[in-house]
Parts: C-alpha cells; sequence; structure tokens
C-alpha cells in the first residue's frame, strides 16, 4: 500500500527518466496529484491547457523541437482526441506520449463514467491506439517503456492507470 | 476593407528571414507553398481544426533561440479560441500567433462563419489578457506595422489578425504541398537538427 502522492512521485520519476522536460495536463480527479506534482517538480514546465486537443498540439510540437514531452488527462478528454491523434500524429508519425485514467471500469462508482467503461477501450482499440494498463504499483515501470515505444513506433502510446493504483491500493 | 489573400502572404514571404513556420488548414498551407516553395522551415499542417498555433508553441518553446510564425484561419480559430489562455501562459517571445481572418470557412468551400460580420477576435485575445495584439486590414497598414508586430515581440506572444478577402477563385487549384506527412516531418525535423543542434530524430532511444 502506499500514498496517493507516494504513487504520483512515482509516476513523476517515470517521466524524469524519459527527459520529459514538458507537461500538458487537463485534469481527471483520479490523476489530480499527479498533476499537482509534476507542477511542484522543477524538473517540469507544467502547462494546464484549455481541452486535451491543445495537449496533443502543444507536444507534438515539442516533438518537432526535440523536447521530451507528456499529455496527461482522464478517459473522457482522450475520447475527444481521436481525430486530433489521427490526423497529427498517425499522419505526420509523430510520437505522442498520454497518461490517462481507466473510467468506467468496475470500482468506479461514477455513472457518468458508464460509457467510458463501454466504449473507451474499444475506441482506442479501433484506431489500433497502443496502450499500456497499469493496473498494479509494479507496472508503473511501464510508463517509460511506453515513452520509448512511441519513439519507436513514432506513434501515439499511452499508459492508462486504474483508480485502485492512482489510489495507493493495488 | 481586407487585404488580398496573395498579397499578404506574398508581403510576409518577403519579409521572412529565418523563421520556422507553421501552416494552418488548406489556404494558408497552399498559398504559402505557392509564395515561398519552402519545404524544410515550414511544418504543413493541414486541416488540424485549431491545432496549427498550439504546435507552434511547442515548436517554439522547445527552441528558444528559433523565431516562429504559426497561421491559423478564422474558421480553425473559432473551434478553440481559448487556445489563447494556454498562449498566453507561456507567454513564448519568439512565437507570432497569426490569425489569418477572412469570415468563412476558406478551406471548405468559403461558407459562412457563424456571428460573421461582427467577432472582434482582437478583442477576445485581450479579454484573455493577451497584450501585444495587432490587426491590419490593409496592406500598407501591414507595411507599416510589420515591424512591430512580427520583429518587436521580444516582451512576449504577439497575435496578429489579419482581415484578408477569401482567396481568389483563380487562386483555388494551386499546387497543394507536394509532400506526405512523414516527409513533411523529416525534412522540419532535419532543419531544425542542422540549424539548432536540436536532437528530434537522433536522442528517441
Amino acid at each position: 500500500m502506499s500514498t496517493r502522492k507516494e504513487v504520483a512521485q512515482r509516476v513523476v520519476e517515470q517521466a524524469a527518466a524519459c527527459d520529459i522536460s514538458l507537461v500538458a495536463s487537463l485534469p481527471d480527479n483520479w490523476v489530480a496529484e499527479v498533476i499537482r506534482e509534476f507542477d511542484r517538480d522543477d524538473r517540469f514546465r507544467h502547462v494546464p491547457v484549455n481541452r486535451e486537443e491543445s495537449a496533443v498540439g502543444l507536444c507534438s510540437g515539442a516533438f518537432l523541437s526535440g523536447t521530451g514531452s507528456m499529455a496527461v488527462m482522464g478517459a473522457s478528454g482522450l475520447m475527444t482526441l481521436i481525430y486530433a491523434i489521427t490526423k497529427i500524429n498517425y499522419t505526420y508519425e509523430i510520437p505522442l506520449m498520454i497518461l490517462a485514467t481507466l473510467r468506467g471500469a468496475p470500482g468506479d462508482k461514477a455513472k457518468f463514467h458508464v460509457s467510458n467503461g463501454l466504449y473507451f477501450l474499444p475506441s482506442l482499440d479501433a484506431i489500433n491506439l497502443t496502450y499500456e494498463i497499469i493496473d498494479s504499483a509494479d507496472k508503473i515501470p511501464l510508463i517509460k517503456r511506453a515513452y520509448d515505444h512511441s519513439r519507436t513506433v513514432s506513434r501515439p502510446v499511452v499508459a492508462i492507470m486504474t483508480r485502485d493504483v492512482l489510489r495507493g491500493e493495488a | 476593407m481586407a487585404i488580398p489573400y496573395r498579397d499578404a502572404f506574398q508581403f510576409l514571404a518577403d519579409k521572412r528571414q529565418e523563421e520556422l513556420v507553421v501552416t494552418s488548414a488548406g489556404n494558408s498551407s497552399q498559398m504559402w507553398w505557392d509564395v515561398t516553395k519552402d519545404a524544410d522551415k515550414t511544418f504543413y499542417l493541414d486541416a488540424s481544426m485549431s491545432m496549427s498555433t498550439l504546435l507552434a508553441s511547442g515548436v517554439a518553446y522547445g527552441l528558444p533561440q528559433a523565431k516562429v510564425w504559426a497561421f491559423m484561419g478564422d474558421g480553425a480559430f473559432i473551434m478553440n479560441p481559448a487556445m489563447l489562455m494556454v498562449e498566453r501562459d507561456l507567454n513564448l517571445s519568439n512565437l507570432v500567433h497569426v490569425l489569418v481572418s477572412n469570415r468563412v470557412y476558406g478551406g471548405t468551400s468559403d461558407l459562412d462563419l457563424p456571428n460573421k460580420p461582427v467577432t472582434d477576435y482582437v478583442a477576445m485575445a485581450k479579454s484573455m489578457g493577451l497584450e501585444r495584439c495587432w490587426n491590419f486590414e490593409t496592406l500598407g497598414a501591414l507595411e507599416d506595422g510589420f515591424d512591430a508586430a512580427f520583429r518587436g515581440n521580444d516582451q512576449g506572444h504577439s497575435f496578429v489578425v489579419l482581415e484578408l478577402d477569401p482567396m481568389l477563385a483563380v487562386d483555388r487549384d494551386i499546387e497543394e504541398p507536394p509532400m506526405d506527412g512523414p516527409e513533411i516531418k523529416f525534412r522540419f525535423g532535419r532543419y531544425i537538427e542542422a540549424t539548432y543542434g536540436a536532437k528530434v530524430f537522433t536522442h528517441q532511444f
């Protein structure tokens, strides 16, 4: 068992290990502590964005400058990105690292995420968007693995964290 | 009043020095290609529906020694005007956001934008805290104000509205940049590597 803060710190260390220096975020409650941790850490420039598409644009441009970056968001935000990802990152083959939440999965009591439970992962599958599900703390190192893979394949890769991991309960 | 579309782009192309350029949807990409034939210092981001200036912001953030111009049509701008909040937070002194305003969806048959006659883009920008805003409605005004708007931005991000006529019918068939996405990426990225020493492709692993 860990605290949420300890989990957030482990996530941030993964980003640091990737040489990520720019983090764009739009919060989901589950990743709020992760975002706060990025904001507190001087190794990163944290940029709150107005919508998730802005994070896609910003991080994609950062890649073209040789700057490592990550977009942090909830599942709902990622669901809005089908066009942005396919237009920018697939068409131009630009890597992108996304950290998202597995909303709507068993254990999520929010009825407004039922749709994510039904359609989130199938939507990612439908556009062949590579993802890794982090459902236990020992899988947190998959974040760096996902980042490295995005650079290898020149496509976006998503690290999807579960509620229990983010709460320090798995 | 409004500036003829081609005249504005030709003027900016003539004035351009080492600036990196990111273009927006079809019209600005086509016209910029037509007047520059630049395949290395320009990233032709077609049909991004509002992401061109944020992509340019990422470039400008990572390359503070570079100057970046980013074109965006007003059809794209109104899809995501709060992008200016992000740009204001970043306040990149090496970025000029060029809003190509012709009050139509230029990339899709010049159909009208909503609220076409009255939207004030500079007022929108100022409401979000942007201070360095310009609006040019004639070529003469653009010529007179160019240095201040495009070169004098050491104090922070600049937002420049160009009020243009829709692209002329005779220009509708000008060539699109004859490159696929990956070629655009590699040419632009290789130019950045060679010019600024950034490791775009050689530091991925």
